[in-house]
């Protein structure tokens, strides 16, 4: 791909960048972020539930420019600061990919770049995001996400043990979790008719080995997504360089993400819409991903509903939406699980919110902060879908107020740890289809939407 | 002691540790504030404002950790003028996230929460081999290991230097407390954990009540 010429260039950066002691790298980001702030006028509106400014967009995108130049990222391995001038940066933006096909056959679909209140549809990747599962329903929960039309690709979760031990990072059962990942994965597909869906690869690859041993003989595809990651904030290391270098040598598609911390180390709302906008660029020019996404998390909650933070994920998509054509992507984290309102709601809000700001492709639902042992099921993911869809070509300041009214629902519970119930007790493990008490909820909480004016399909 | 606490609120908002260190030092030395008095009734109540404010997120990481470097410059001052040499730590706390997880931030919050809380903090960093954990906790007589993980695949890592304690015969000369997305109060209980905190609050209040 003409986006991946660099990579030698980044590799000798990473080899090559200035020595730094990791806590300065770290103080470098909170000045930086502070002056940058304040010299382009950066705050957060809180009586807004999204972003509803286009100038702040811009100047935010500007902001990020500023601060993926001064700072850069930490390479943890080779204690050295990367950084990239103005040029090579807007360089790495103009090559980026606007486009990308996943899957075969009747279930390929393609992720385009959005602006805000574009009416292109949003791509649905549908996964529980880490949430540990047991080895006997793990190809059955995934059939329930699989199952659903309006799911486009899917990811799995981590399995909780395999052969009775737990998978633990860098070990041989890493390398048996992700050969069981890729049976389960596509059986799952084949289960609900729909063996040329799309995957997401190595669900349960924390190190490097796991990621080479699932992409290699007989595993999953080139198309199939591939991981790589930032540590927080604004760091790599040898193991996400491994895999990137792996991934573009396959000729693969490349999947960055980029989770900063609420309140750590780029401060409140605005800092975190600053810090992330940072991130996708650093991530599009010197990971050369095909898509990028956020998913900050909260310190005490660890979901990324708190209105500060959706306020935050949309400034960001709309200065990165309105400003570049790389393919941004946002993970749906709530703090409620299955068989909770709390959950429906989250999802409603964080879908719209995205959906209007311009995001490509959302993704998720990982339930209960994808912590709770099989705490998710393929209805939230649907759910999470259909809001995307209706939010579809809605203008932000209608998306502003409806959102306000999904939140007064759902904040008073985000401490609440309201974690609901596991697969077993919201799905039919026979029929595959959830219980009553689920389905009952589902639907009356789309009826409260719809009655608040969402207009589903 | 209240013109002191605001002066020492102001100076953390300002960044302003020289500044903070002489409103101290002018409490003891030109208003006769006991350093004991001082520690117990101005630097920790006002560290645990400080610690109410960032649970409650109305300010964040970059001010605690001013909050923290102030703390120990006060303290550090301050044991100076102590009639006898008296140890003004709370307790020693070797903390980090273990093997295979280089997740950083929240480990981050808890440490310096517990800095400010009056610990004295040896953070190992990331991804922390667990016989990393038991070396340094022997060498600087440790009363606490605390272990993050915020990954499921690394849990076991956690259990296993709980294991190597027992086998090893130090398990009952240092407490373990840990603490992680995906951990619960029932696993820590499960795999010999002597507390678990959810966030950096909790964290604090758990290993307040552990040495008590």
């Amino acid at each position: 791909m003409r986006s991946q010429t660099k990579l030698v260039d980044m590799l000798t950066k990473i080899e090559t960048g200035k020595i730094m002691e990791e806590k300065d790298f770290d103080k470098l980001i909170t000045t930086t972020v502070k002056d940058v702030l304040k010299k382009y006028q950066i705050s957060y509106n809180k009586e807004d539930a999204i972003n509803m400014d286009d100038d702040l967009a811009d100047r935010l995108f500007q902001g990020g420019l500023e601060v993926a130049e001064r700072v850069g990222i930490y390479c943890k391995s080779t204690h050295r600061q990367i950084t990239y001038t103005r040029d090579e940066i807007l360089e790495g933006l103009k090559w980026a990919p606007d486009s990308v096909e996943y899957g075969r056959s009747l279930d390929k679909v393609t992720v385009h770049t959005r602006r805000p209140e574009d009416t292109t549809p949003v791509v649905n990747f549908c996964s529980p995001f880490g949430t540990p599962l047991d080895e006997n329903i793990y190809s059955k929960v995934m059939e329930s996400y699989a199952q659903s039309p309006y799911v486009d690709i899917i990811y799995g979760g981590c399995y909780h043990k395999i052969h009775g031990f737990a998978p633990k990072t860098h070990s041989p059962w890493e390398v048996l979790a992700t050969w069981r990942e890729i049976e389960d994965m596509k059986s799952a597909t084949r289960r609900a008719n729909r063996p040329g869906l799309g995957i997401g690869t190595d669900a349960n690859s924390v190190s490097e080995i796991g990621t080479l041993t699932c992409t290699s003989y007989d595993g999953f595809a080139k198309n199939d997504v591939h991981l790589a990651c930032f540590i927080s904030e604004l760091k790599t290391d040898y193991t996400q360089l491994m895999r990137v270098a792996h991934t573009i040598k396959s000729d693969a598609v490349l999947h960055g993400f980029y989770n900063a911390i609420y309140g750590g180390m780029a401060g409140g709302a605005e800092g975190l819409a600053l810090i992330s906008t940072a991130g996708e660029i650093l991530l599009s020019v010197i990971y050369m991903t095909t898509t990028n996404s956020m998913s900050p998390a909260h310190p005490f909650f660890n979901s990324n509903t708190a209105p500060e933070m959706v306020w935050a994920i949309s400034a960001a998509q709309q200065a990165l939406n309105r400003n570049t054509h790389i393919l941004t992507t946002v993970m749906t984290s709530p703090s409620g699980g299955p068989a909770t309102e709390c959950l429906l709601y989250e999802c409603a809000t964080m879908a719209t919110a995205t959906t209007v700001s311009g995001t490509s492709r959302i993704d998720g639902v990982r339930s209960a902060v994808g912590v709770e042992l099989n705490h998710c099921s393929g209805l939230e993911a649907q759910f999470n879908a259909e809001c995307a869809r209706a939010a579809t070509g809605m203008t932000r300041k209608t998306a502003n107020e409806l959102i306000k009214n999904f939140q007064k629902e759902y904040v008073p519970f985000l401490g609440t740890n309201p974690i609901g119930k596991p697969f077993t007790e919201v799905y039919n493990l026979d029929t595959l289809k959830p219980t009553e008490e689920w389905k009952g909820m589902y639907d009356k909480v789309k009826s409260n939407l719809t009655s608040m004016g969402m207009v589903f399909e | 002691m209240e013109q002191f606490i605001k002066e020492l609120l102001v100076a953390v908002e300002e960044g302003d540790i020289e500044g903070a260190v002489k409103s101290a030092l002018d409490a003891v030395e030109k208003s006769n504030v006991d350093p004991l008095d001082y520690f117990e009734n101005c630097l920790a109540p006002a560290m645990n404002e400080l610690g109410d404010q960032f649970s409650r997120m109305e300010i964040f990481l970059p001010d605690l950790m001013v909050a923290g470097e102030i703390a120990d410059a006060i303290r550090e001052e301050l044991v100076k003028k102590l009639d006898s040499v008296q140890d003004s730590n709370k307790g020693k706390i070797v903390i980090g996230t273990i093997s295979g997880d280089n997740h950083d931030i929240g480990k981050k919050m808890v440490a310096t929460m517990l800095g400010v809380n009056g610990y004295e903090i040896i953070d190992l960093g990331t991804d922390v081999d667990p016989m990393d954990f038991i070396n340094t906790a022997k060498k600087e007589k440790a009363d606490i290991i605390a272990m993050s993980s915020l990954l499921s695949t690394s849990m076991p890592f956690i259990s296993e230097t709980i294991e190597y304690l027992v086998a090893m015969g130090l398990k009952d000369s240092v407490k373990v407390v840990v603490g992680g997305g995906p951990i619960s109060a029932d696993w820590a209980q499960e795999v010999g954990a002597d507390g678990y905190g959810h966030d950096a609050k909790q964290a604090v209040d758990m290993v307040n009540a552990l040495l008590s």
